[in-house]
């Protein structure tokens, strides 16, 4: 009997996301269709965790050797069900007012299956697949509320600019396919774009008439994954999407949909295009310290919370791109220390992030606004949001003890570590200088929040949020905590999954 | 051995009075101060024990710490953080001086803080948590710790001064000293991290054994790197110059938060960090030369800012900043003559009394600079002005205040046999035995007794203003404090008076700190000397030239503003006004942060996000126009957004591939 370990989880969510639509006309009940979807994305999570928790983790491969279940691809598949999980039980009061909620948990199911399929993909094209599979859902939830003007534009903008970005990642694509398939002599089995062939193919092709091509679609690629990112200058979309799309949405683009593009990034770049890395490390470092400065001086001036999150985010993606080009350097434990780093921010920024936007929603949803002045004095309105509000933020700018602390320290003592390796690598000392900065740039608009809350004057009146989002942000809360007191276990699994992921 | 092995639980006593007042404090008295008091009383019982039996014990550091996060092996280095605790001369010495005025504080805040009404439950979990702060980082075993719990208390320090939130310049104030000691708490984190890079641990047992750094091959400009970056982090924590311009404005909190955060304790944090780094800094004498530069620097610039001020809590904390230069200088000027002296034993043991001389100041400077803010604590309680034009002839209704805070302002000034004579005397030698050593410290010293003439004088000038002359309006309702004030205030004039006077004990007593990790390898300066100081002290010059400057400057005070004999118009009318007006602004130091803030920050954000949306706009559609050389098209193109982006998409792509062509030198 076959194996089919590697693709009963991504099963498994696909059919129940599939199946959302007939739940909601059958069931009536959109609360019914919250519990089916929370129920796939469990079970799909049972079927992920039993994987993960065997110790020592395997790996298996499905779907003919285009997907595979390892340590590595078992950690982000958690990590994306985990948002999903967030995302429906917060959803469950934030959309409840809606039509059509069948389709919108369908979508989110679905989007989460194409996230995974990006975590498992061991081909090029499997991986364009489970990003566009990602994207189109994503479209479609942007636009969930018709009537919104600014949501639908959002979606249309997002929409238009995405489909852009999918033909260059193609063009990028269809240029290696073109460069593989001329060494055939170097390529394993009968699929040239697995990573594996490509990367053989690339190293053969140094030094020939091929190596301009390869460059040309390493860019082509940067340029199509970096939209998923918003690395800058690809960021644009960002604030306008993250500002018109429901909240919960908002949540998941950012803890979910991001990180997909960052993983779709490494996996292209630190197995498939290695043997190029002298030629793309300082490029993708100069993108990551323009990510972050861009993102986090342009959110000093937002006044709205919304966007000024949005550009927390693109700086965010600044910081976990350093993993980059640490985990280019030769030294294979430095190199995954420095991989661990951007894996276990990656984890960090889902929750701390995802929380913030989910506190954001909460509060939508009774009346108060989503301008920073809207916060005044919201620690006697509600004390406990707004302590999950402080230490969401807090986190995200590295304050000691909580989780975003470590994974900077993490991180940032990685580029340390590359940069005393040998003197090739002498500016990797500035990736951490330039992250640190930034990290004291965003005390500055994140202080802002906080004094709005803490320290000003505001209305006096109680407000309290809806049972299921608080649960949803008391997750996100007790994970950023709890992260934060005791990180090692986490540490130590982005440590194995760096391993898996680099093949050491 | 066996009270040192429970230090863990010092910093955890306070926690446990901050959940019973978070827990209770609605339905006790008090709103849930006596926890915190109790608690503490407990955590400083605990630390008196432990500094008692470390005291006298052989002097051998002891620690304890477990394995918290275990990165695993990277290139032959175990990574490791642990969490424990590390008792040495410093750590036990802070630990009497941090637990007794914490103690003495809260049990003040009972009467200070008592008409504050529901508010108070907050103020008593929020003082309990700094307090674990404090404690916790001055026991804390390696810097990551310690780092956690400096974090905990800025965050505590900025709640307190945002205490009272409903008065606008109060916010203002808390977001200025988090943002301002935030720079420096970012300068702390990099120095962990590029001294964790350095020798793959943070554990001040292993950091501290030379046996154990010298077995690195350790990139000098690294450590001369985390040394600045540890310097960084205490300028930001310690108000040094450029970044003192918070501590001022952070006396918009309580005067019992003044007197125990911005001027005891947390301000010692940064004095505390650079005297715990010292086994590492003496090896890079250029960052010794910044410390006593910055220090001596700040001790001056910051006493000509107290001359003209009317607010009395002001006065005091321009004093507190001054007071902690001091400390810097002593440290800088002893590093400096270590790092200097390679293996001669005689220059070490000079050096070493420079770093005597800081923790012994630090010491002392606690107690009298405590005791003076509580004692300003008593005025505004009985005046209800912390204007000192408005107050005046206060001595006669608050007699035990005006004493003991006349105490105070004798032993700061440096008059003997108050305690403030004896240590700004040693900072003083300090200066002078670096100038044996490199001549440009002379400049330092005189920076450092110029500065003893001016803190003398504008002590004086408050202590006058406020007790003496006309009996003021505010002074006829005047009452004294409640005896939960006034016992403190007592307590701690005795230890102003006497705190100097331990080292004249035989042994060397307190103030005899040194900072290796054997206590083998360095001679304590002066512990055989016993009496002997008084004699040391007054044969040499430099002490009678103090004194002098002291008598002097209480003298013009006398003058001034209690004779009224000697006219301070001369600096308040034409052209001289112009100095009097620079030290009443403060040098234009908030004008200046104020627009690094708010136009260049803001400024730069708003520029950045116009070229962001605006002008790539305007050069796509520009371009667009004139490609297809029709204004109508120009029009609608402004109206899509969504063109514009995605030709910045094509063009940023066309861009980075030309850039890549050039630089990254594809044949």
């Amino acid at each position: 009997m076959a194996d089919y370990t590697a693709i009963l989880p991504l099963i498994v969510l696909a059919a129940f996301g599939l199946l959302a639509p007939a739940v909601r006309i059958l069931g009536k009940s959109d609360k019914a269709t919250a519990i089916w979807a929370l129920a796939g994305v469990l079970i799909s999570g049972f079927f992920v965790a039993d994987f993960f928790l065997s110790y020592p983790p395997g790996s298996s491969v499905g779907f003919e050797g285009v997907v595979e279940l390892n340590y590595f691809s078992a950690l982000f598949m958690l990590l994306f069900l985990s948002v999903a999980a967030y995302v429906i039980i917060a959803s469950l009061r934030y959309v409840d007012k809606e039509r059509h909620t069948g389709e919108y948990y369908a979508l989110i199911l679905l989007a989460t299956t194409g996230m995974m399929i990006v975590a498992s993909a061991l081909d090029l094209i499997t991986l364009f697949v489970g990003i566009e599979l990602t994207s189109l859902s994503s479209y479609a939830l942007v636009a969930f509320r018709k009537t919104s003007k600014r949501g639908s534009e959002a979606a249309t903008k997002y929409f238009i600019i995405g489909a852009l970005s999918s033909a260059i990642a193609l063009f990028g694509i269809s240029l290696l396919y073109g460069v593989t398939v001329q060494f055939p002599e170097v390529l394993v089995g009968s699929n040239p774009l697995t990573f594996e062939n490509i990367g053989a193919a690339v190293s053969a092709a140094m030094g020939t008439p091929a190596e301009p091509i390869v460059f040309l679609a390493a860019v082509m690629l940067i340029a199509g994954f970096g939209f998923k990112i918003a690395l800058v200058p690809f960021h644009m979309w960002a604030p306008d999407v993250y500002e018109g799309a429901p909240t919960t949405i908002t949540a998941m683009l950012a803890a979910g949909s991001k990180k997909m593009g960052i993983i779709a990034l490494f996996k292209v770049f630190l197995i498939g295009l290695i043997a190029l890395k002298t030629d793309w490390e300082l490029l993708i470092a100069v993108l990551a310290i323009l990510t972050m400065t861009v993102g986090n001086i342009i959110a000093v001036s937002q006044t709205s919370l919304k966007r000024m999150l949005a550009y927390s985010s693109i700086a965010q993606a600044g910081y976990i791109l350093i993993a980059l080009p640490i985990a280019a350097v030769s030294d294979p434990a430095v190199a995954a220390y420095g991989l661990a780093g951007g894996f276990f921010h990656m984890i960090t920024h889902a929750f701390m992030k995802g929380g913030a936007f989910l506190i954001v929603a909460g509060l939508s949803k009774v009346a108060v606004g989503e301008n920073v002045a809207d916060y005044k004095g919201l620690a006697r309105r509600a004390p406990w949001i707004a302590f999950a509000m402080l230490i969401m933020l807090f986190s995200l700018a590295g304050i000691p003890p909580l989780a975003g602390f470590w994974s900077k320290y993490v991180l940032f003592s990685g580029a340390i570590d590359a940069w005393q390796l040998n003197d090739q690598n002498n500016w990797m000392f500035w990736l951490a200088i330039a992250g640190i900065l930034n990290s004291a740039l965003s005390l500055y608009y994140y202080a802002r929040v906080v004094k709005n809350m803490y320290v000003e004057k505001g209305p006096q009146d109680r407000v309290r949020v809806p049972t299921a989002m608080a649960v949803a942000i008391g997750i996100c809360f007790v994970a950023v905590i709890g992260i934060g007191l005791y990180p090692q276990p986490f540490i130590q699994a982005c440590i194995d999954a760096a391993h898996a992921f680099l093949g050491i | 051995m066996t009270f040192v092995e429970y230090t863990w639980l010092i910093p955890l006593l306070p926690i446990i009075g901050l959940i019973l007042a978070a827990a209770f404090g609605r339905k006790t008295p008090e709103d849930g101060g006596y926890f915190v008091i109790g608690s503490v009383a407990l955590a400083c019982a605990m630390s008196l024990l432990v500094a008692y039996e470390f005291f006298t014990g052989d002097g051998t550091p002891v620690y304890a710490s477990q394995v918290w996060i275990d990165l695993g092996t990277i290139n032959g280095v175990q990574y490791q953080f642990e969490i424990g605790y590390y008792v040495d001369y410093l750590t036990a010495l802070l630990l009497i001086v941090v637990s007794i005025l914490c103690t003495l504080i809260v049990i003040y805040s009972l009467g200070y803080m008592h008409e504050e009404g529901d508010r108070k439950r907050r103020y008593y979990v929020e003082i309990a948590l700094f307090i674990t702060g404090m404690l916790g980082m001055v026991v804390a075993s390696n810097y990551l710790e310690a780092f956690i719990f400096w974090e905990m208390m800025g965050l505590c320090s900025y709640l307190l001064i945002g205490f009272w939130y409903y008065k606008p310049s109060a916010a203002k104030a808390a977001k200025k000293a988090f943002l301002t000691t935030r720079i420096g708490d970012i300068s702390f984190m990099l120095g962990i991290i590029a001294l964790f890079g350095s020798f793959g641990t943070l554990n001040y047992h292993q950091l501290f054994d030379p046996a154990f750094t010298e077995s690195f091959d350790v990139n000098y400009w690294m450590l001369l790197f985390a040394m600045l970056c540890f310097f960084g982090a205490a300028v930001g924590k310690s108000a040094q110059f450029p970044l003192h311009d918070w501590l001022p404005d952070a006396m918009e909190g309580p005067t019992t938060v003044s007197a125990l955060i911005h001027a005891a304790t947390m301000v010692k944090a940064g004095v505390y960090l650079v005297a715990r780094s010292f086994p590492l800094m003496v090896h890079t004498p250029e960052v010794m030369i910044v410390i006593a530069v910055i220090g001596g620097f700040t001790a001056f610039f910051a006493a000509t800012q107290a001359l003209n001020n009317f607010n009395i809590k002001r006065v005091l904390a321009y004093s507190t900043i001054s007071q902690l230069g001091f400390m810097f200088l002593a440290l800088g000027c002893g590093g400096y003559i270590i790092a200097t002296a390679g293996a001669d034993e005689h220059l070490l043991e000079v050096g070493n009394t420079g770093y005597m001389a800081a923790i012994f100041h630090l010491m002392n400077h606690a107690f009298f600079k405590a005791l003076l803010f509580l004692s300003a604590g008593a005025v505004i309680h009985a005046v209800h002005t912390e204007d000192m034009r408005k107050m005046g002839g206060l001595s006669k209704k608050l007699k035990i205040t005006s004493l003991v805070m006349l105490i105070g302002a004798l032993a700061i000034s440096g008059i003997p046999p108050f305690s403030g004579f004896w240590s700004k005397d040693l900072v003083l030698e300090s200066t002078i035995a670096a100038a044996g050593v490199n001549p440009w410290f002379w400049i330092l010293y005189i920076a450092g007794t110029v500065t003893a003439f001016l803190t003398a004088f504008y002590m004086f000038r408050l202590w006058f203003m406020t007790f003496k002359g006309e009996e003021s309006e505010a002074a006829h309702h005047a009452h004294e404090a409640p005896a939960s004030m006034w016992v403190p205030l007592v307590i701690l004039a005795i230890a102003a008076t006497i705190t100097g006077l331990f080292l004249l004990m035989p042994d060397g007593g307190l103030p005899a700190v040194i900072y290796t990790v054997s206590p083998e390898g360095l001679a304590i300066p002066g512990e055989t000397l016993g009496l002997g100081w008084i004699e040391k002290f007054f044969t040499a010059w430099p002490t009678y030239v103090s004194l002098a400057m002291a008598v002097f400057g209480i003298g013009v005070a006398y003058l001034a503003y209690y004779k009224k004999t000697l006219s301070m118009a001369f600096y308040t009318k034409g052209g001289n006004k112009r100095i009097y007006d620079v030290l009443q602004r403060r040098y234009y130091f908030p004008e200046f942060y104020d627009y690094v803030g708010e136009k260049g920050m803001y400024g730069l954000a708003r520029l950045v996000d116009f070229i962001d949306r605006k002008v790539v706009d305007g050069v796509v559609n520009a371009i667009a126009a004139v490609a297809v050389g029709s204004s109508g098209r120009f029009r609608k193109a402004q109206t899509g957004m969504t063109q514009t982006y995605a030709a910045v998409v094509v063009a940023a792509v066309s861009v980075i591939l030309v850039l890549l062509y050039i630089f990254a030198g594809v044949r």
